[in-house]
């Protein structure tokens, strides 16, 4: 058994300028054996500090962190049966291949022959086998990158660590590795914490994700249930690209205005808005709900609105526009058959059915 | 415009052509350049051949580009004129060995506490030795001459010559600012990997600090090798005295013998070209190449 357990997880650093700053911010969760799961945030949020910790790389100020059922707390790295891979490889330039994927079991004394037997093994799994008499410096970022995954697997580890490991990667190798990984989960089954900034990442790899934003958790959730049914407006802002559209509504009877705009309120929503009489909302719709008029004959709770377009990005499979109103830029995904064009007047439609309402002053979901 | 034959046709291309300023420019600066080695080289220049000289005619020191003699007799000279000067040779080299051993170790533990480790009050005492590297040496000099003499009682000894250099502020510092650029991932990645504090030092830190290591061996053997004030005050018999100390007793109140003084010189000078060609690919050497991205 290799769950994690974060029971209520605090740290502070102290920092020269700002003096005490809180990292991580009273964060219990159960991360369970042999799940995948992903931290994603943007930069400071507290995701790397979190996994950090779970290496013992840093020490919790409050809390306590379970691996398995053993309370690690006090228990240095290379007692907590871990492996890390970091964001920039961190490959031994002095050592070979070889020697980067055996020097953890060769400080773990194991028998030689068993050493050759499992570093032969992780490399021919990462299909790096050729590369082994080579140094570091002599590989390519993608082979750098197999490496740092093999020196993991090398330790047959309970838990895997996976610091941003593929920010430094094209976006095709990315692609490439992106599926590797998620393959290497299937073949290894172990448990495995993987930390990134990018949502395409945390949504296609992880079966749970762990949204953070200054520190502290925003929502636990399938990838599903974070696009789906966002918490509050950080994770309806951070998951999803293009992000998703605010717009500030006032409640009016069964209807939203926004400026000189009116939208029907679903009628899921209209017992919920009974107390938003009169009361300022957000409203909060993504990209793939607004269509252009044309193509939008799929979509049963329509409002239309007139846009005057002010980009239009096509990307083949489909186009993105961009038009100002109700001073935001809104962005719309709609179908690669759309003729819409820059400058041009356009009618566009609101799919209200997948509109989502925020509290304006909690900014939580309503 | 210059035209080039391609085929059977004539295509024309531009050929940037060197400005006049841009050469006399150049001829300028590889001027200043020339200049510069030779005042650097003509020193080295004058040892070498005075010692070829005859060690009498020497005694009166006429400088002259061209060598008018070669004779190893200052050589000979210099080898029996004391019957302590191997002593002397080994005392040097004895002394300098040790004291470049022992700040290769010291300053790089202290140098990568320095840089990488976390612990109460480091930077307090970092800035605390920083202090005591502004203290001027002369000022230090005679306190310090007082704790070997009259405190631990170990003037002419090898005790004299080596404790109160076995590690340098200045040499912890040139460590620090070294270490502090290899990337602190690869000793969190050592620590997962099972190795210990002083694994880390050992497997990981020093082979990727050896040329920050071979700058601080060379700088190190050099300043000792070369030492002459404080031997000088330390050692008082003539088996404790070290090359640079004996080398001044080739000069004597009314004359110096220059030819032995040089070939001396030359042979003090042969373990530092040895140190520093055996060390010289560490200068040019990248150390983190392929440790990260990029």
């Amino acid at each position: 058994m290799a769950k994690i357990v974060f029971e209520h997880i605090t740290k502070e650093f102290i920092d020269e300028k700002r003096g005490k700053v809180r990292a991580v911010d009273d964060a219990s969760f159960t991360i369970d054996d042999k799940e995948f799961m992903v931290f994603v945030g943007p930069s400071g949020c507290g995701k790397t500090t979190s996994l950090r910790m779970i290496a013992g790389l840093e020490k919790q100020t409050m809390g306590n962190i379970y691996i398995g059922d053993t309370l690690v707390n006090n228990l240095h790295p290379k007692e907590r049966d871990i492996a890390m891979v970091f964001q920039d490889y961190a490959l031994y330039p002095h050592m070979t291949i070889y020697e980067n994927l055996s020097f953890g079991l060769r400080n773990l004394k194991t028998p030689k022959d068993e050493i050759d037997r499992k570093v032969k093994r992780a490399a021919e799994i990462l299909s790096i086998e050729d590369l082994l008499d080579r140094k570091p410096r002599e590989l390519s970022g993608g082979q750098r990158q197999r490496v740092a995954v093999g020196r993991a697997i090398v330790r047959n580890p309970k838990v895997f660590l996976f610091d941003e490991p593929l920010s430094n990667l094209d976006a095709k190798l990315r692609v490439q590795m992106r599926i590797e990984i998620a393959e290497l989960h299937k073949k290894l089954g172990t448990t495995i914490v993987y930390v990134t900034h990018d949502q395409v990442e945390a949504m296609t790899l992880g079966q749970r994700i762990v949204v953070m934003n200054k520190g502290v958790i925003q929502q636990i959730a399938s990838p599903d249930e974070l696009y789906n049914s966002p918490v509050n407006m950080f994770v309806a802002g951070f998951i999803g690209a293009p992000s998703m559209n605010f717009i500030q509504c006032k409640v009016d009877n069964d209807r939203f205005i926004a400026e000189d705009i009116y939208l029907p309120i679903p009628e899921k929503f209209l017992k919920a808005m009974s107390k938003y009489q009169s009361k300022d909302i957000i409203m909060g719709i993504r990209p793939e709900d607004i269509h252009d008029e044309k193509y939008s004959q799929t979509v049963k709770n329509k409002s239309e609105i007139m846009a005057n377009i002010k980009v239009v990005e096509k990307l083949g499979s489909e186009n993105l526009l961009y038009f100002d109103k109700w001073g935001n830029t809104i962005t719309a995904r709609v179908s690669s058959k759309s003729k819409i064009v820059y400058g041009d007047k356009a009618k566009i439609v609101f799919d209200m059915d997948k509109i989502h309402i925020f509290d304006k002053e909690t900014e939580m979901a309503i | 415009m210059a035209e080039v034959k391609l085929g059977n046709e004539n295509i024309p291309v531009f050929v940037e052509k060197e400005s006049k300023s841009f050469k006399v420019k150049r001829v300028i600066i590889y001027s200043i350049l020339i200049l510069w080695c030779a005042f650097t080289i003509l020193p080295l220049y004058f040892m070498i051949i005075t010692s070829f000289t005859d060690p009498n005619s020497s005694a009166n020191l006429q400088f002259s580009l061209i060598p008018t003699e070669f004779t190893l007799d200052s050589y000979k000279y210099f080898f029996t004129f004391n019957e302590n000067v191997l002593r002397w040779l080994f005392n040097s080299l004895f002394v300098s060995s040790i004291i470049t051993i022992s700040n290769v170790f010291f300053a790089s533990m202290a140098g990568y506490a320095f840089s990488k480790l976390r612990f109460p009050g480091k930077n307090k005492i970092f800035w605390m030795l920083m202090c005591a590297i502004m203290i001027p040496g002369q000022v230090t000099l005679i306190p310090l001459y007082i704790l070997v003499k009259d405190v631990f009682n170990m003037t002419d000894s090898y005790y004299a010559l080596i404790i109160p250099s076995l590690v340098s502020i200045y040499n912890i510092f040139l460590m620090k600012q070294y270490m502090t650029s290899i990337p602190s991932t690869l000793i969190d990645a050592a620590r997962i990997d099972a190795c210990s504090e002083f694994g880390i030092y050992r497997k990981v830190i020093l082979p990727l600090a050896k040329p920050g290591l071979a700058v601080m061996g060379i700088f190190s053997f050099v300043a000792h090798w070369n030492d002459f004030f404080w031997p000088l005050l330390v050692t008082e018999s003539s088996t404790m005295r070290t090359i640079q100390v004996g080398l001044a007793s080739f000069k004597f109140v009314d004359s110096t013998m220059y030819g032995p003084l040089m070939a001396g010189s030359v042979v003090a000078s042969i373990p530092m070209f040895i140190l520093f060609f055996s060390l010289q690919k560490y200068f040019l050497q990248g150390i983190t190449i392929g440790a990260i991205k990029g």
